[in-house]
């Protein structure tokens, strides 16, 4: 066997050889001559007959290449819906929302707080004591703490904007981009830490250790989920990278 | 000359034109008696199909490449958030519009502020109405969290790359929205929750140097609270953001119908 033909194990040079130069299986069997020859044109001729014959009734032939809108897709996503839509109506009737107490500016409440969903943003602007002090502004600072807590807020959303435009490439899987996974996970717990940072008042740890745990954690988690992702690359990519495009020739 | 029409499948006269030998014609003659009888070129069709399966192995399709046919519980669950979100966001559509009907946005009455009073009303006198506002408030809870999660697993799953920059883009603005929405519908009850989320929100504007307070006399109506922000967190709660909010989804899921999926991994 010469060095150019394909091998049944994938290891040759050509894993496919191009198509121009390969006999279609049409001609292979054109070539034939004799008896198999015969059968050949036979068997064209009928092949053309019931095609014809399926071609002139009225019963049409067509490709399915997915279930039809109705009823199949239709009843599905009715029922999947529906179904979520029962677990929204579940909860609603067995966890009724708390309205408190009418607005009153005169009296402030122990603890401020937005919805559960703006803890980070709130968290954010606690970030007060990050807020360098210059003492070459005649210790001033360079920024009021408010303003430094909104410009907190949007770091981080244009951090998460911009990530599509630094991430390139194909690859998917945590597995496959242990840094990029590392991040992430480590933007999850900080959004928690952060979020921890902004209901302080509720939660019993000291205050200067809340403050560092908020920045320690996220690197932890992040060191962590690095660590163990590179490790599991390594047999994972070696799976991931054998052949999948093998032609045996045939005999 | 005749003017029926030729027959092309007449196999006899087919024969007939060839030039055959005598252990040919019989050959022919007898495949063709049994291939009428016994149908054998939709055999020999099938032994073809399967020669070609057998000699030739496919490209390997996505769940065979990456092994995820036993791994259906891998990431597949979390690629219903997004249709999640989406179903929440009717509910509150449909629940918002019912309690609009008995809402009023207005901070004045002696005691409590208006706006609070026809909460109670909603709540105590209208019936099915405390599971209307239930409804609309666990909604907008569960399509915050949807939408979050949603965006949790389109970061793990690398479903922002090349292609789709624009959709996570649009997703964060629709990110942004929500939470907005969130925030302008906890302001309308005028409770303490309200007032005092409202004086963050403030103060926050408040601290962006040059364009703060004219955007906080725009998104507020003022450096305090009163009348007008719950005018304008009304307005946005219920007229701005529903379009906006409502024309974002839209392109956001053609973009996913025209780009396809991200296939799970």
């Amino acid at each position: 066997m010469s060095d150019n033909e394909p091998q049944t194990d994938g290891s040759g040079p050509g894993i496919v050889a191009p198509d121009d130069e390969v006999p279609t299986w049409r001609e292979r069997k054109e070539r034939t001559t004799g008896l198999s020859r015969l059968t050949y044109e036979y068997f064209e001729r009928a092949r053309r007959e019931d095609q014809d014959l399926r071609q002139e009734s009225s019963y049409v032939e067509r490709d399915v290449l997915g279930f039809p809108a109705w009823p199949h897709e239709t009843i599905r996503n009715l029922s999947l819906a529906s179904f979520f839509t029962g677990m929204i109506l579940f909860l609603s009737s067995m966890l009724p929302p708390h309205l408190g107490d009418p607005a009153n500016p005169a009296q402030t409440p122990e603890v401020i707080l937005p919805d559960w969903y703006l803890y980070w943003s709130f968290g954010l602007l606690k970030l007060g004591p990050l807020n360098p002090e210059l003492s070459i502004l005649g210790g001033n600072k360079l920024l009021s703490d408010p303003l430094y807590g909104v410009l907190a807020n949007v770091v981080v959303v244009g951090a998460i904007a911009i990530v599509p435009f630094l991430n390139k490439g194909s690859a998917r899987r945590p597995v496959e981009q242990p840094l990029w996974a590392a991040i992430g996970v480590g933007g999850v717990v900080f959004a928690f830490t952060v979020s921890t940072l902004a209901v302080k008042n509720l939660v019993p740890i000291e205050p200067h250790l809340l403050f560092d745990l908020t920045f320690l954690l996220p690197f932890v988690a992040a060191t962590i989920t690095y660590a163990v992702l590179k490790t599991m690359r390594e047999g994972y990519m070696y799976d991931l990278n054998r052949r999948y495009y093998r032609l045996r020739p045939p005999r | 000359m005749s003017l029926e029409r030729k027959d092309e499948h007449d196999h006899g006269a087919w024969l007939e034109e060839k030039d055959l030998s005598a252990v040919e014609t019989t050959y022919l003659k007898s495949l063709m008696w049994l291939d009428k009888r016994f149908r054998i070129v939709d055999y020999l069709e099938l032994m073809e199909d399967m020669y070609y399966k057998v000699n030739l192995q496919m490209p390997k399709s996505h769940t065979e490449q990456y092994n995820l046919d036993n791994k259906f519980w891998y990431w597949y669950p979390l690629y219903a958030l997004g249709s999640f979100s989406v179903i929440a966001y009717i509910v509150a559509a449909l629940t918002g519009a019912l309690l609009g009907f008995y809402y009023a946005p207005s901070t004045a009455g002696q005691g409590d502020p208006e706006a609070y009073v026809q909460l109670v009303a909603i709540i105590k006198d209208l019936n099915f109405g405390f599971m209307l506002r239930s409804i609309h408030r666990w909604s907008a809870q569960v399509m915050t969290a949807a939408v979050f999660l949603h965006m949790l697993r389109v970061y793990f799953t690398g479903a922002y790359k090349e292609p789709r920059e624009v959709n996570w883009l649009i997703g964060i603005i629709l990110l942004s929205l929500t939470m907005v929405f969130g925030y302008t519908g906890y302001l309308l009850p005028w409770n303490q929750l309200a007032f005092w989320a409202g004086q963050i929100g403030v103060e926050m504007a408040l601290a962006v140097p040059i364009v703060g307070e004219w955007g906080a006399q725009l998104l507020f109506g003022g450096f305090s609270l009163g009348q007008p922000t719950l005018q304008r967190m009304y307005i946005l709660h219920v007229f701005v953001l529903p379009f906006v909010v409502t024309a974002l989804i839209a392109i956001h899921i053609a973009i996913v119908w025209m780009q396809g999926i991200a296939e799970p991994h």
